[in-house]
């Protein structure tokens, strides 16, 4: 949501604190695969986007080199800059391609036995002292490691979205995760620019363990007539100082990714506070389900825009 | 009844933080105020506060000397309900004491007139047992600033279960007069955003003391991963943990609501002095 780019600086001055170029393997080019190729490129690594479709695989790609683009009008970035990080920018749907990578940092979609899987398959390609990172949001570290026959190199390193401008980055070690790849990952995220938190592997792990039912407690609110979606967006923003309202915050997130993530946290905590209170899924019913339909907690003039 | 345009002058009870905060708004507004305190010494303690306050604010270019000397001229106190009689509006401010507020609320609504609009600032207590002490209790509701009253753009508007619709909407209209953006919620433990903020903070020191993460990197994950202005714990650190163990506490104790359940850590730190930044330390140590 908040766009920290200021506190990132520039890519060139992120680009000195890489102290190497690394070969980094991104599988899954996806938005957050995406993300981590900008944040991996600009910084000078070598970076192999893999996907398991040809089309998926050059979607990847062209997204990098249009946020590149898009960072050079804007002036964050040289041409010259943006043309090294696409030289080192390749894209591939073999898996083998990466046989050289320092790091692969997977970002497919969250399924716990399709991230072990990659992993299993991954043993049989990378280096046994390449590093492998999940960027999972809401399985657990512990659980995707136990894929790798390594799991000790597997580190859970969950980006922000946009990557590229969302400065933190939750570090996660999992149960059998060792002392050194925690360390040169951390290295790794600080060449990238990141600021990394170590947190326990749990649930959420920070940002969502919080975020979560504070926004669960606003919809009860809202339920309970404590205010009105303005009145409490305002609560927030001018009461808690916090950038967004909860309410414009959901319509963004879209309510049936609220859904599905608080479902996946309350399953696993049993915490009421985490349960998707009964207007998500009236809202759902309905097709107010945000921004994305022009019609969730507020109106939209059109899809994906203005706010009414 | 006394409508918003009419109000010119304003009783404020108790020159505490709140009190003192409050007051500096409504004299800053251009409303004429007068202040009941227990004592002489504690009215001199709370206005040397406004004065701290306003010439922080000129330092830092926010005031001009006019603007405050305008203010401190005023705002006089008093130590006996009589200099009350002629207020249009009264905002009680005293500390969160259930017998002290009843009993102050019902002699200064006596003393003034019969249809003078009467605010709590309460954090704590039901704006419904208070009003019982009130007569007329219609004209009676919540008006909740928050700390630092002068800085913060927002006050809750609370009706009890006797508050009237034309009250309700001269509290609104007051607020507007002090410059503050008004929002409206009911009678309920925390009113609206305390009951959104105590869950969290508690949620953070549990998660905290369960070693989820060190208390730099819980702040920081919050204030860069959402864009929160402070992590909780350092949240907790200004506002006391003594003052949130406080509300949190009158909180479940009207609600039983697990999540309003003070964590162990927070009851261990305030038994040990560490209090947040006013003691020196809480959450951590301040060089």
């Amino acid at each position: 949501m908040a766009s920290d780019e200021g506190a990132l600086g520039t890519a060139e001055a992120v680009r000195s604190l890489a102290p190497t170029s690394l070969t980094v393997g991104v599988v899954g080019a996806g938005t957050m695969g995406i993300g981590i190729a900008v944040t991996s490129a600009r910084v000078g690594h070598r970076v192999i986007m893999h996907d398991l479709r040809p089309e998926s695989v050059k979607s990847g790609t062209d997204g990098v080199a249009r946020f590149l683009s898009r960072s050079v009008e804007k002036g964050k970035l040289s041409a010259a800059a943006r043309d090294g990080a696409l030289d080192c920018l390749s894209g591939v749907t073999d898996l083998g391609a990466l046989e050289h990578c320092d790091v692969v940092i997977e970002a497919i979609f969250e399924d716990v036995d399709a991230k072990r899987e990659l992993l299993a398959r991954l043993d049989d390609i990378v280096r046994p002292d390449a590093l492998i990172h999940t960027n999972t949001s809401t399985l657990s570290v512990t659980a995707i490691a136990a894929g790798s026959r390594l799991p000790e190199r597997v580190v859970g390193s969950h980006y922000c979205n946009p990557a590229p401008l969302m400065s933190l980055v939750e570090l996660v070690r999992g149960r059998l995760t060792s002392d050194a790849a925690l360390d040169r990952t951390r290295l790794f995220l600080k060449g990238l620019g990141k600021r990394a938190v170590l947190c326990a592997d749990v649930p959420g792990f920070i940002v969502n363990r919080f975020l979560v039912p504070f926004e669960n407690d606003c919809i009860r609110a809202l339920e309970n007539g404590m205010g009105t979606v303005e009145s409490i967006d305002r609560a927030i923003t001018s009461g808690l100082r916090f950038p967004m309202g909860t309410f414009r915050l959901l319509d963004i997130v879209g309510l049936d990714i609220h859904k599905a993530v608080s479902l996946s946290l309350y399953d696993q905590l049993r915490d009421p506070r985490f349960a998707p209170p009964p207007l998500v899924d009236r809202m759902i019913s309905a097709g107010q389900i945000g921004r994305k339909v022009a019609r969730g907690f507020y109106e939209y003039d059109s899809a994906g825009l203005l706010g009414s | 009844m006394v409508n918003s345009t009419q109000i010119q002058k304003v009783a404020v009870l108790g020159m505490g933080t709140m009190g003192a905060g409050i007051a500096q708004v409504c004299a800053a507004s251009g409303l004429d105020v007068v202040v009941l305190e227990a004592t002489e010494a504690r009215w001199h303690d709370g206005l040397g506060r406004m004065e701290r306050f306003l010439d922080e604010g000129i330092r830092r270019g926010k005031v001009t000397p006019a603007d405050r000397d305008a203010t401190l001229a005023r705002v006089r106190g008093t130590v006996s309900e009589h200099d009350l009689a002629a207020a249009d509006l009264v905002i009680e401010a005293v500390s969160e004491d259930l017998e002290l507020k009843l009993e102050l609320l019902s002699r200064v609504a006596e003393k003034v007139r019969a249809d003078a609009i009467v605010a709590t600032n309460t954090s704590a207590m039901s704006v419904t047992e208070l009003a019982v002490a009130v007569q007329n209790p219609e004209r009676f509701g919540g008006l909740h600033f928050f700390n630092p009253a002068p800085l913060m753009p927002l006050v809750e508007v609370i009706g009890a279960l006797q508050t009237s619709e034309h009250t309700l909407i001269a509290l609104e209209q007051i607020a507007e007069v002090l410059g503050k953006q008004s929002i409206r919620t009911k009678d309920r433990p925390g009113f609206l955003v305390n009951r959104l903020l105590m869950p969290y903070l508690n949620q953070a020191i549990q998660e905290y003391d369960d070693g989820l993460a060190d208390a730099d990197d819980l702040d920081a994950a919050l204030e860069l991963g959402l864009g929160y202005p402070m992590g909780p714990l350092k949240t907790l650190d200004l506002i006391g943990l003594d003052t949130h163990l406080h509300a949190t506490t009158a909180a479940w104790e009207q609600s039983r609501d697990p999540h309003l359940v003070a964590p162990p850590l927070l009851e261990r730190l305030v038994a040990a002095g560490r209090l947040g930044d006013k003691s020196g330390a809480g959450f951590r140590s301040r060089k």
